[in-house]
């Protein structure tokens, strides 16, 4: 009930999981989206050879942010804002290494009262995915999350991805405002386009031989591994690029001083369980109603 | 064929001159730096603490200046006149760090805490003033171009004013002054509309030069007729700035420093413009066991950079000076023991 009052009415493509996700409010407002625990087909077989084999893969469930970060989330938290293109503020960040995006994770998580994810105490700050605080999503829950129940490897007809995604034929050669296109079947936006998305996972081209079944976190962690999968497309990107497959491996940045590469984003997300989900849900509803009676 | 002994004057002569040069550029680099008045002050990562230190110009009597345990002093900028020390100073751990400028004596007098959560400090060429960066937020973060704003410190009349276009200054880092005051050179990342650039900025107006070079960490030569800076990782350069030109550009490429292995950061002009001092090391990111540091580009203000030493360059090579052949005429070692020698200064002892 509340997953349909809070998806709205936005017309969405198809999708087998959809009256399971919902939108949630967290404690500092950012909307994020449940996403449903669940089983897909994740890789692809006709295209790049990082791609494949396609291979089933089952997630637990978890929240994943419906935008990706934006600068004013970056201030509000008082991070200074890295990207090129600082004209507005509600444009994604990009320019970002990959430690200062875990950086913000664990900023938002201390923000929030949850415990951090990610130990800065340790090289390459490794991740506890147990902590229940924000943390950078695997290939496996972003590709997931992208495709929203669909498994094709572009959920949207080719003809109308520019109403779904800014990339290489319509973004100017620039970043846009999160959320100025269309989300995908479970409300998520920009899954496609704007700025590529950083993942937890250290990036191998034939990782999806070896790949575990239920919740896939990468090849074995290394602080000395100094590329991370990016995935999803950018205001630069090839139609193909654009695919909810496509992977790329992109240097950390983290032992650079001058990182300037103007299409790397990331949006959060959270391990939970759909109770936990629910009650924030509840939580959101009745602070609603004690501000607006 | 016998030839003439007036047609192989030429060639004699050539051979002599060649011979000469070689013997200038064959006499060791750390021998001409001995004969140097010329001192330097760096920062070292000693017994968990950072500390500054100071050397002859040949990397010899070493002396620690601050020995200071409960603090760690870092990012050491020398007065032009010589007798004044303006520095950073980190005090706390992880994200509860603060960082701060400072200023003391050459004798280690007169310490004075100029202003907190600031940092990338350096002197106006006349001594009397601090020019300092203020952080973006008061929170801790280790990144080079968390600024905003500029602000100078009067040290005689003990105020601090804002630069005339500080609204305007955005994610500034490692500024410098000319010998004349009239410019500031900074690099910028993510700021003022730049992606990332090197800016001269007009010390008393409201003036921005892109001088349309790529790298950061830019410093005017001594004469103010050239800068160094660091056009990547791996490569230091001295370009001539042409002054005549509106607005003023780097015009030429005059020398390059190369090392294909170590990064090779931290430029600085000796006083009489012969040498050049960098910072060498291999990629990090830090070394999070150790007190006091921080996990980011090894480069970066307060991050253990293992095995990294200071060298010297001559500037008046001919060629590119390529790090990768042995110590030789063109550069040499100045410290040996790897201990994050780093951010170097020239100076000249006042008397």
């Amino acid at each position: 009930m509340a997953a349909a009052i809070l998806m709205g009415c936005q017309p969405r493509e198809e999708s087998s999981n959809r009256s399971q996700s919902f939108e949630v409010k967290t404690a500092s407002g950012i909307p994020m989206i449940f996403v449903p625990a669940g089983r897909f087909e994740m890789g692809s077989g006709d295209t790049h050879p990082d791609e494949g084999p396609v291979h089933e893969v089952t997630l637990d469930a978890f929240l994943m942010d419906q935008f990706e970060v934006s600068h004013e989330q970056m201030t509000a938290l008082q991070l200074p804002n890295p990207s090129h293109w600082q004209d507005d503020p509600r444009k994604p960040v990009e320019q970002i290494r990959w430690r200062d995006a875990k950086l913000f994770c664990n900023e938002r998580s201390m923000a929030e009262g949850l415990q951090p994810c990610y130990d800065e105490s340790q090289p390459g700050w490794p991740c506890d995915y147990d902590a229940g605080g924000y943390r950078l999503p695997t290939e496996a829950e972003w590709e997931y999350a992208a495709r929203a129940g669909s498994s094709s490897a572009l959920p949207v007809a080719k003809d109308r991805l520019k109403t779904y995604a800014w990339f290489g034929e319509n973004a100017d050669a620039r970043t846009h405002v999160v959320g100025s296109r269309r989300p995908n079947a479970w409300q998520l936006h920009d899954m496609f386009g704007n700025v590529s998305e950083w993942c937890q996972d250290v990036y191998e081209a034939n990782y999806y031989e070896v790949s575990a079944s239920a919740n896939p976190r990468g090849p074995k962690d290394s602080a000395e591994q100094t590329k991370r999968s990016m995935r999803g497309g950018s205001w630069k990107s090839t139609l193909d690029m654009c695919r909810v497959s496509f992977r790329q491996g992109q240097q950390t940045g983290d032992s650079d001083a001058c990182f300037f590469t103007d299409y790397c984003g990331f949006r959060c997300v959270r391990s939970i369980t759909l109770d936990q989900a629910k009650a924030l849900v509840v939580r959101a509803e009745t602070e609603g109603q004690s501000q607006n009676p | 064929m016998t030839m003439h002994p007036d047609s192989l004057r030429p060639f004699f002569l050539a051979f002599l001159c060649h011979g000469l040069l070689l013997s200038v550029w064959a006499e060791p680099l750390k021998t001409r730096l001995t004969q140097s008045p010329h001192q330097l002050v760096y920062e070292a990562y000693i017994d968990d603490n950072w500390e500054i230190m100071t050397s002859h110009a040949d990397g010899s009597q070493v002396r620690n200046l601050t020995r200071s345990k409960d603090r760690h002093e870092l990012y050491p900028q020398v007065s032009p006149d010589g007798t004044k020390l303006c520095f950073v100073s980190d005090q706390g751990a992880g994200r509860d760090t603060v960082r701060s400028v400072h200023i003391m004596n050459m004798d280690g007098s007169g310490h004075q805490v100029i202003a907190d959560h600031a940092r990338q400090p350096c002197w106006t060429h006349d001594s009397d003033t601090l020019i300092y960066l203020p952080q973006e937020y008061p929170k801790w973060n280790v990144v080079d171009y968390y600024t905003k704003g500029l602000m100078y410190y009067h040290l005689p009349t003990k105020k601090h004013r804002p630069h005339p276009n500080t609204e305007k200054l955005h994610h500034l880092y490692n500024p410098s002054m000319s010998s004349d005051g009239h410019w500031i050179v900074a690099t910028v990342h993510a700021g003022m509309g730049f992606k990332h650039a090197i800016l001269l900025i007009e010390a008393e107006g409201e003036r921005i030069v892109d001088l349309q070079i790529p790298g950061c960490r830019p410093t005017f030569s001594p004469d103010g007729t050239k800068v160094a800076w660091g056009p990547g990782d791996h490569e230091i350069a001295i370009g001539r700035i042409d002054w005549k030109a509106n607005p003023p550009q780097v015009a030429e490429k005059l020398l390059s420093v190369k090392d294909a292995v170590h990064k090779i950061y931290h430029v600085d002009w000796a006083p009489d413009g012969r040498f050049l001092s960098i910072s060498r090391g291999l990629s990090s990111d830090g070394d999070p066991s150790k007190p006091g540091t921080h996990q980011a580009a090894c480069e970066m203000v307060g991050i253990y950079a293992k095995d990294w030493n200071i060298i010297a360059v001559a500037t008046d090579a001919s060629e590119t000076i390529d790090l990768a052949k042995e110590e030789n005429g063109l550069w040499t070692t100045l410290t040996l023991d790897g201990r994050s020698y780093k951010e170097s200064d020239w100076f000249t002892p006042s008397r």
